[in-house]
């Protein structure tokens, strides 16, 4: 019976890769990486979750055994109540799936043709996928782009993606698995893809969609999971997020010189300090300071500067990114 | 109606990979001739024609053409078969095809068919020529029986290359030097540029095992004109049918086994 809502389904999913490290000509050694450590999660009808993570995290792994391409070593996963392992061929039925962006197509075959192509191996009647690709074509906005006449080996990097989304989208199936969807794109493509995506949720979708991009994540997914090392180590709507992590701001200060060694130990001496990065240019260094209150302090710091005899160029105070949850959360569980 | 599909799917692929590089299509045209030239030059450095025709009564330029057809035809669909996941993985299809619900046994069955009908077509720019050239109109209906012959070897074949082509992947791993040791192997047991009767008794054996030999050996039985009776075409006819049959459920096995392999191993994207 598939819960009320929720079209994916993750228990303690595990994953172990097991690799093997040369050592000299012959010898070899067995390394296991466990690439998910027992992740758990669910995505509902109409919402955009987003998997973020650096590289490594365990985003495209979990995207593979979602899609039937990978076997987990433990745990379960359901797609509107049909398990990954055991019902594999249904899940098939259901998934919408978009990979890497540059690769996935036949570089002899037109747009059209490729979508013709896996239309056949999904088995939509022929009539039926000339509607669908057309409207696909026109939605997408390929057909302003001539890619239904194009060889895909001729295609830019945003034409690919957009044709990869359509191919997703090909069956209408009610969950889409997207892997780093924009990854590359020229900001008017990613645009368009991310617009499609919150449209395509709103119509009822069911969206998982992977990124390192922390701007993306933001402003697409309902909801975030915060992935790290094979674990979910945070999760909640992108203000959620933030509101999790102390109200660290930074003071960006642009100082006119080379060497602040001298005033370094007297701003960390300032209460309501809790670090200073220094990052060095050719005439100038920038420091970050990061404080709970910058209100309060900022007098304090330029005192401490201008005491040193530094001219500051530039003072700004910012807000936290999802970056700096991501980053401060991951800090803390490492 | 899954299977016409299919057929219409790997039409498009095949066609535009042929047709969208003229060179590739001017050498299978080529093909069969260059193959023919080389061999019979080669024989004739070493021997000369008339001794081939005096053994085998026949001019070595026909059958070594057909010969050419009939290697394109059988040894085309082992190329389709163990290629076409290799090059699926490297451009970045294979996850695609893996994840849809397609049937495979299908799928692969009908994988070679598109390319077999480009041969079939090929044959007409060498075959025909060639043997209206030997025998007249008597040549055109030899064409015609060779070639048919020749693509019923091919999908009879089928089946035993997609075990052949799974077995490797299981235990060698997918790789394009597999290949390259199995073409030249099933090239001899099939027996296509001498009768295969003539083989060693133990290959001749062993060749018994492939559904496409006894095709092979009927198209030469007739173009020698040493077919004994309508009996013994239906029974080489009957013997290759059984064959393909029978390797349909292990294909179907191997075809599953190897996508679990791949599955537990992780695709590559």
């Amino acid at each position: 019976m598939i819960a009320m809502g929720i079209a994916i389904e993750v228990h303690n999913l595990v994953k172990r890769y097991v690799t093997k490290e040369r050592r000299g000509l012959i010898k070899g050694k067995k390394r296991v990486v466990e690439a998910l450590k027992g992740i758990s999660f669910s995505v509902k009808y109409g919402e955009i979750v987003g998997l973020l993570g650096p590289n490594g995290a365990g985003k495209t792994t979990t995207i593979k055994i979602l899609a039937t391409l990978l076997l987990p070593d433990e745990g379960e996963a359901l797609v509107e109540g049909y398990d990954v392992v055991k019902e594999a061929n249904e899940v098939r039925k259901r998934i919408g799936l978009m990979l890497t962006v540059e690769k996935g197509f036949y570089g002899k075959l037109t747009g059209r043709e490729n979508l013709e192509y896996f239309a056949a191996l999904y088995n939509i009647p022929k009539k039926i996928a000339r509607k669908r690709i057309d409207i696909l074509m026109h939605l997408l906005e390929l057909d302003k782009l001539g890619a239904s006449d194009r060889l895909f080996e001729e295609f830019s990097l945003g034409m690919k993606a957009r044709l990869a989304l359509a191919r997703a989208l090909l069956r209408d199936p009610p969950v889409l698995l997207l892997d780093e969807p924009t990854l590359g794109l020229d900001p008017p493509s990613a645009r368009k893809i991310r617009s499609l995506v919150r449209e395509l949720a709103k119509n009822g979708k069911a969206i998982l969609y992977t990124t390192h991009n922390m701007f993306e994540a933001e402003i697409v997914c309902d909801r975030i999971l915060l992935i790290d090392n094979g674990v979910i180590v945070a999760q909640g709507t992108p203000q959620e997020l933030k509101d999790r992590i102390p109200k660290l701001r930074t003071i960006e200060l642009s100082l006119l010189a080379r060497d602040v060694t001298p005033a370094l130990e007297a701003l960390k001496s300032i209460e309501l300090i809790n670090d200073v990065k220094v990052l060095q240019s050719d005439e100038m260094t920038i420091l970050k300071i990061l404080t709970s209150k910058p209100e309060d302090i900022v007098d304090d710091v330029i005192q401490v500067i201008t005491k040193h005899g530094y001219e500051i160029k530039r003072l700004r105070i910012e807000e936290p990114t999802l970056e700096d949850v991501f980053v401060y959360i991951t800090s803390r569980t490492s | 109606m899954v299977f016409l599909d299919v057929i219409r799917a790997e039409m498009k692929f095949v066609y535009a990979d042929i047709f969208r590089r003229r060179a590739l299509l001017l050498m299978m045209v080529l093909w069969p001739y260059l193959m023919t030239l080389f061999i019979v030059f080669l024989g004739s450095t070493l021997g000369s024609i008339q001794v081939f025709i005096n053994r085998f009564g026949v001019n070595p330029v026909p059958f070594f053409i057909i010969g050419s057809f009939i290697l394109l035809s059988t040894l085309g669909v082992l190329d389709d078969i163990m290629w076409k996941p290799l090059y699926d993985e490297m451009v970045g299809v294979l996850p695609y095809i893996l994840s849809s619900p397609i049937n495979r046994i299908l799928y692969y069955v009908a994988l070679p068919i598109p390319r077999l009908l480009i041969v079939f077509l090929v044959g007409m720019t060498s075959v025909l020529p060639i043997l209206y050239l030997f025998y007249g109109l008597k040549g055109i209906l030899l064409t015609f029986v060779t070639m048919l012959l020749a693509s019923f070897a091919a999908l009879v074949f089928t089946p035993f290359v997609i075990v052949c082509a799974m077995l490797t992947y299981i235990i060698g791993g997918e790789s394009w030097r597999a290949l390259n040791v199995i073409r030249p192997m099933l090239f001899i047991l099939l027996g296509i540029f001498y009768p295969r009767w003539l083989l060693p008794l133990t290959l001749f054996i062993v060749s018994n095992i492939l559904p496409a030999a006894p095709v092979v050996e009927l198209i030469q039985r007739i173009l020698l004109n040493i077919v004994a009776s309508q009996g013994e075409v239906l029974s080489l006819l009957g013997l290759a049918i059984a064959l393909g049959f029978l390797y349909l459920a292990p294909a179907r096995r191997l075809v599953s086994s190897w996508e679990r392999r791949k599955i537990r191993e992780g695709v590559r994207i």
